[in-house]
């Protein structure tokens, strides 16, 4: 009976905080670009592209690339980031050919898992009753574990400024997209690529020869 | 200390010779009047739940607690700041859950006459949390505020003596709550009530 209660005024507090359904909510990554504000971007002619790898950077997994013949993933977001670069006006070259800028794919995975030990109450408790567990002389019930866990991840894309390398050799990002969460979505890949055109759209300063 | 004393003796003293009370359950429908660029949907989601008691013939006073859900989506669309610009889609919610201490002026009507219109204003407290939505982000903030509420609605029996009836009312909510991140300095709204009563009288 106590349980019923408890389970209805539960499902009262529920339906009294509604959230946005599951299907609506991911059905499209969110997109955050941003740049250098003192980059020439019509200074850029040529630019660089891993054609079967991307980054994979993660809390848990050693790997630090995901690589197109094991996983379906990174051709057709490398394809999509290609086809936005070229039809902004760059010209793809070789690593090696001395491009103006080098374009950086990446996905930051974060997974976590949170446990916590219930202990019953046995006031509440109407399941199992092991009297003198483990020696003691009262009613013991045993604890039970809830496991929560959540993983989450975006899509990195950088444009990296070889041209300007300073002194010490160093290069700047002028150009970041965010796209996320990839680990939530209905349909990965086609969000995914969605996502990267929408980036480089609303991104207008890229465009070569305005 | 010995007025409030003396006051809330009084009001138990008549409350315990009430010529009638009754208790409501119904739905609340509200207009958010605040901040509409933000939510300006009406609320279908929403219950008032109240006891109110007779002190004389005019005059009631009771308990309200009320909730609603305030929500409005806003499709994809592009915002732009300095550098950055974030494209996504947003659901926008306004949970809030009230309980005033209410007092109502009630119309005169004949003996044993199935009409109860009735005027008055509750008094008490708010909890809002607002919140936005994003894929799998969201952000929220929540606050207290203090609510007035003036009201005004009428008690129908469905029969000349019975116990049960219906209960329409139209209010009027202001409360303090402040939202500074959602750029809320106060709250407002226009509610609509429509329900079930339960009247002994």
């Amino acid at each position: 009976m106590k349980e019923t209660l408890f389970l209805f005024l539960l499902a009262m507090l529920i339906g009294c905080q509604p959230e946005p359904d599951a299907q609506r909510l991911y059905d499209e990554l969110v997109v955050s670009t941003s740049y250098d504000k003192s980059a020439d971007f019509k200074a850029y002619a040529t630019y660089a592209l891993p054609t079967d790898t991307i980054g994979f950077v993660s809390n848990s997994s050693p790997d630090t690339i995901l690589v197109a013949s094991e996983n379906s993933f990174p051709r057709p977001v490398l394809d999509a980031v290609a086809r936005n670069m070229n039809a902004l006006g760059f010209t793809r070259v070789d690593r090696n050919g001395s491009p103006d800028l080098g374009v950086n794919v990446a996905v930051v995975n974060d997974f976590n898992v949170f446990q916590e030990i219930v202990y019953p109450d046995p006031y509440y408790y109407s399941g199992g009753f092991y009297p003198g567990y483990y020696g003691y002389g009262s009613a013991y019930y045993y604890p039970f574990v809830n496991t929560y866990a959540y993983n989450t991840g975006v899509v990195i894309v950088e444009l990296v400024d070889l041209k300007n390398k300073n002194a010490n050799n160093e290069v700047r990002v002028v150009w970041t997209a965010y796209l996320g969460d990839v680990y939530s979505t209905i349909d990965l890949i086609p969000q995914t690529e969605a996502a990267i055109d929408q980036a480089f759209r609303q991104s207008p300063y890229l465009q070569q020869g305005l | 200390m010995k007025m409030l004393t003396l006051i809330l003796l009084t009001f138990l003293s008549t409350s315990a010779f009430a010529q009638g009370q009754y208790f409501y359950l119904t739905l609340d429908f509200a207009k958010p009047l605040a901040n509409t660029e933000w939510i300006g949907d009406m609320a279908t989601r929403g219950a008032r739940v109240g006891y109110r008691s007779f002190i004389n013939d005019k005059i009631s006073a009771g308990l309200d607690l009320g909730w609603n859900t305030y929500d409005q989506y806003n499709p994809t669309e592009t915002r732009e700041t300095g550098n950055t610009a974030i494209t996504t889609d947003y659901f926008k919610y306004i949970y809030s859950y009230s309980a005033t201490v209410s007092g109502q002026y009630n119309f005169e009507v004949g003996e044993g006459d199935r009409f109860h219109p009735y005027a008055g204003l509750g008094l008490g407290a708010v909890n809002q949390q607002h919140a936005i939505y994003y894929n799998i982000y969201h952000d929220s903030e929540r606050s207290w505020g203090f609510l007035a509420r003036p009201e005004a609605g009428i008690l129908v029996r469905l029969s000349r003596y019975g116990s049960f009836g219906l209960m329409g009312a139209i209010h009027y909510d202001y409360s303090t709550n402040k939202s500074p991140k959602f750029n809320y300095g106060s709250f407002s709204a226009l509610g609509f009530q429509l329900g079930i009563v339960f009247i002994e009288l």
